[in-house]
This record gives structure tokens, sequence and C-alpha cells, in this order.
């Protein structure tokens, strides 16, 4: 009678350190999507049968030390072998290999199956910014970093979503079966987000695919999972999950965005209006490697000011941009960035920092060089 | 041949008495115990991958 009290003592404070480990964030997050729940569901069990096998182990193992200790006299026992005992625990474990494989193919079939779904995402990992394609839409951006340099550096305090903040996050449907289709447009990268249980490598030439169902609104953060160079830690990925109707007005928002900034490809741009598009453009992509105020990291990433070579050549510069350089980390812009954005960041680039070349760019040149 | 057949089996599971040991490395050749561990290798893939066929159907 008063074992079973002791277990059932040890069972309800077993399961109460459990619930606090997840209320804490030291567990695996249960998630938002079915996947999530059967993934947390695996992970506990599994987790529960290490924790018996440890007790039972490591209970007949103290106990032996203490029962069968020298100074209480006793012998050890000699044989070389014995052809039950090798059987047993040969087989025990093999069943409970078995046992725990069993349920976990079949969550990994249901996570492998991305068939018939309703919206297809383009995923692509950049050093270091994910880029985002909405496949069929000409809905397609950038998500970068927002977290302030003060925060990084330190003079600042961090705010709660250090380092998992950005600019334009994922946007996706709730209750919508989206499959998401992974690439790298330079390194191995990997997209993951633990309240989703997507973790999936993007690796440049290969196109890996994924999908999720989310269950609840809300705004969902995770990181880059592979290393992938200097600002690895820097490229969070946030996905923002909301109602279909939300979602579509936000979907024909973007569309407008997109035809609208097509529809001024073809006008004369002035030098302010491009400088202000530039200077945004260079924050949120150029910076990262050349520097805040184009000073650089060489001999990696060159200097942009004061740079000759660069600023003699403007069709060099702009064939540098558009089409990268093989070779170096330079990655080509003319996949990810529209000819408005290329024109303005050049013209920033020729302009800003005491480069004053008066160099003015016009989209409609940019767009001549796009077009195949 | 059923001693050479059991004997690959224990192999395969990892025990073998220590009395069978010692008679496999007195008597018989080698050369029956490789092709019937070839030939028992293929057996354990194809009826592995009948389980997976028939499970996840």
């Amino acid at each position: 009678m008063r074992k079973t009290y002791v277990l059932a003592a040890l069972i309800t404070g077993l399961a109460g350190l459990e619930r606090n480990a997840l209320a804490n964030g030291w567990n695996m997050p249960v998630g938002v999507t079915e996947v999530s729940r059967h993934v947390h569901g695996l992970h506990m069990t599994i987790f529960w049968i290490c924790v018996v096998i440890g007790a039972v182990v490591f209970s007949v193992m103290f106990y032996s030390l203490f029962r069968y200790r020298r100074s209480k006299g006793a012998q050890a026992a000699n044989f070389h072998e014995h052809t039950t005992v090798e059987i047993f625990w040969t087989a025990i474990p093999l069943l409970i290999l078995v046992a725990m494989a069993i349920p976990a193919t079949a969550t990994l079939r249901h996570m492998y199956d991305a068939s018939e779904a309703d919206l297809e995402v383009m995923v692509t990992g950049h050093q270091w910014r994910w880029h985002y394609d909405y496949v069929g839409e000409d809905v397609g951006y950038f998500s970068n970093l927002t977290t302030p340099r003060e925060q990084i550096d330190g003079t600042q305090a961090k705010d709660a979503n250090y380092l998992l903040e950005v600019d334009q996050p994922l946007v996706l449907p709730v209750d919508r079966k989206v499959r998401l289709l992974m690439t790298s447009s330079d390194v191995i990268h990997s997209w993951w987000v633990p309240d989703l249980a997507v973790k999936k490598d993007a690796i440049p030439g290969f196109v890996n695919e994924a999908w999720t169902r989310i269950d609840e609104p809300g705004i969902y953060r995770g990181q880059c999972a592979e290393l992938c160079g200097k600002d690895h830690g820097f490229m969070p990925v946030v996905v923002h999950a909301m109602a279909q109707d939300e979602f579509d007005a936000w979907l024909a928002e973007r569309k407008q965005e997109a035809a609208a900034a097509a529809s001024g490809v073809d006008r004369n741009w002035t030098l302010p209006e491009l400088m202000e598009r530039g200077e945004q453009v260079y924050g949120s992509i150029c910076a990262s490697c050349h520097q805040p105020e184009g000073q650089g990291l060489p001999p990696t990433f060159p200097a942009l000011v004061g740079n000759q070579a660069l600023l003699e050549d403007l069709e060099g510069h702009i064939d540098t941009v558009v089409n990268g350089v093989a070779g170096t980390p330079m990655p080509a812009f003319s996949g990810t960035l529209n000819a408005v954005d290329i024109a303005a960041v050049i013209t920033f680039e020729r302009n800003a920092w005491g480069n004053d070349t008066g160099d003015i760019i016009q989209p409609s040149t940019i767009q001549a060089q796009l077009s195949p | 041949m059923w001693g050479v057949v059991k004997s690959v089996l224990a192999a395969f599971f990892g025990v073998q008495k220590e009395r069978q040991r010692q008679h496999d490395f007195s008597e018989g050749k080698p050369v029956a115990f490789i092709m019937t561990g070839i030939v028992l290798a293929v057996a354990l893939v194809i009826a592995i991958l009948l389980v997976a066929t028939l499970a996840s159907r």
C-alpha cells in the first residue's frame, strides 16, 4: 500500500517537472501544427522510455554495488559466457527499438507527404537573409534582420525578440496546406521553425520540400540551423500566420506593390529619388558585407567608398550587381531584386560617402540587361 | 547444412554458444559460411523490403 503511494507521488512529481520544463522553454515546444504535436508526442514517449531504462539499469547497478560489496565478503561469480542471458539482452533492446521505430516512421511518412498543397512558397537561403517567392503569384521579397546594431554591440538593452525579428516575415494562411520548396543561392542553409516542426536544409542546386498546416494565427520564430558563414546567427525566420481572408488581402496588396514597382521602370527617376530608394536597399541587402559606410571588410568584401576601379567602370559595376562575381561571395541580384532597386542601389553606391560621380542609372537601363 | 544456417543466423543475431563456435572453427569450410551469409543477407533485405512495402500500402 505504502509503495503504491510512493509510486503515485513519483509519477505526479515527474509529470509536474515535465510541464514546468515546457513552460520554461527547456523542452521541445508542442507547436501549432498536427505534425508538431506528433513530433512532440514522439519526443516525450522516447524520453520516458529512456527514463525507465535508465532507472532500471542504474537501480540494478547501484543495488548490486551496495549489496555485493567486498567488505561483506562477496565473491565474484566466475563464468565466461551465458547464452540465455545474452539472448535476453540482445532481444529486449531490439524489441524496444522496433516499438519506437513504428510510430516514428508513421510520423516521418506523414511529414514527407507534401502532395495536394493549397499554396506553394519557394524559400531561398542567401548569405545572410531568406527570400520568399509565392509560386505563380509574382510576389517575392527578402526577409532581413531588423535588430538594431546597438543591441548586437551591447550598448542598448536587448528586447524580447533579439535576433528573431525581420522587416518582412513569411506570411501564410492558417488551416491551409502550404508546400515549402527550399533551395539556396550560395551555401547550405537550413530553414527551421520549432513551432511548425519544420527544419529542412536549403542546398544550392537542389530543391528540398517540406510542408506545414498552421492551426492558430500568430507569429512563429526560428533561425537558420546550418552554419553558413559570418552572419549565420543574423538571418532569422519569422512566420506570420493569419486567417485566409486577411492573407488574401495581404497578397493582393503585395501584388499591387509589385505592379507599381514594375511600372516605375519606364519613367525617368531623379537623383534624390534613386538615392533615397538606394539607401534603403543598400542598408538591407549590401551593408552586411560592404558595411554601412561602404568601407567593406577587405580582402573578402571590397570597399566601395573611394574604389577607383569601380567608380571608373560603370558597366562593370552594373554587371557585378546584376550577374554577381563567380568564385566570390558576391551573388547575382538579377533574380531577386527588381530593376528599380538595382538601379537605385548602384546610383546610391556611386554617389554616397563622397563617391560623387554624379552618375544616374535609370531603371530602364537595368531592365534592358535583365530581360533575357 | 542446417548447422551452417543456424550458425549464420546466430551471427546475424550476435549470440553464439561457445561449444558451437569451437565446432564451427574446427570443422567445415569457410566458403560454406560465406556463401550462406551472402544468401541470407539478400533474403533479409528482401524480407525488410516486403514488410516495408506492405506496411506503407
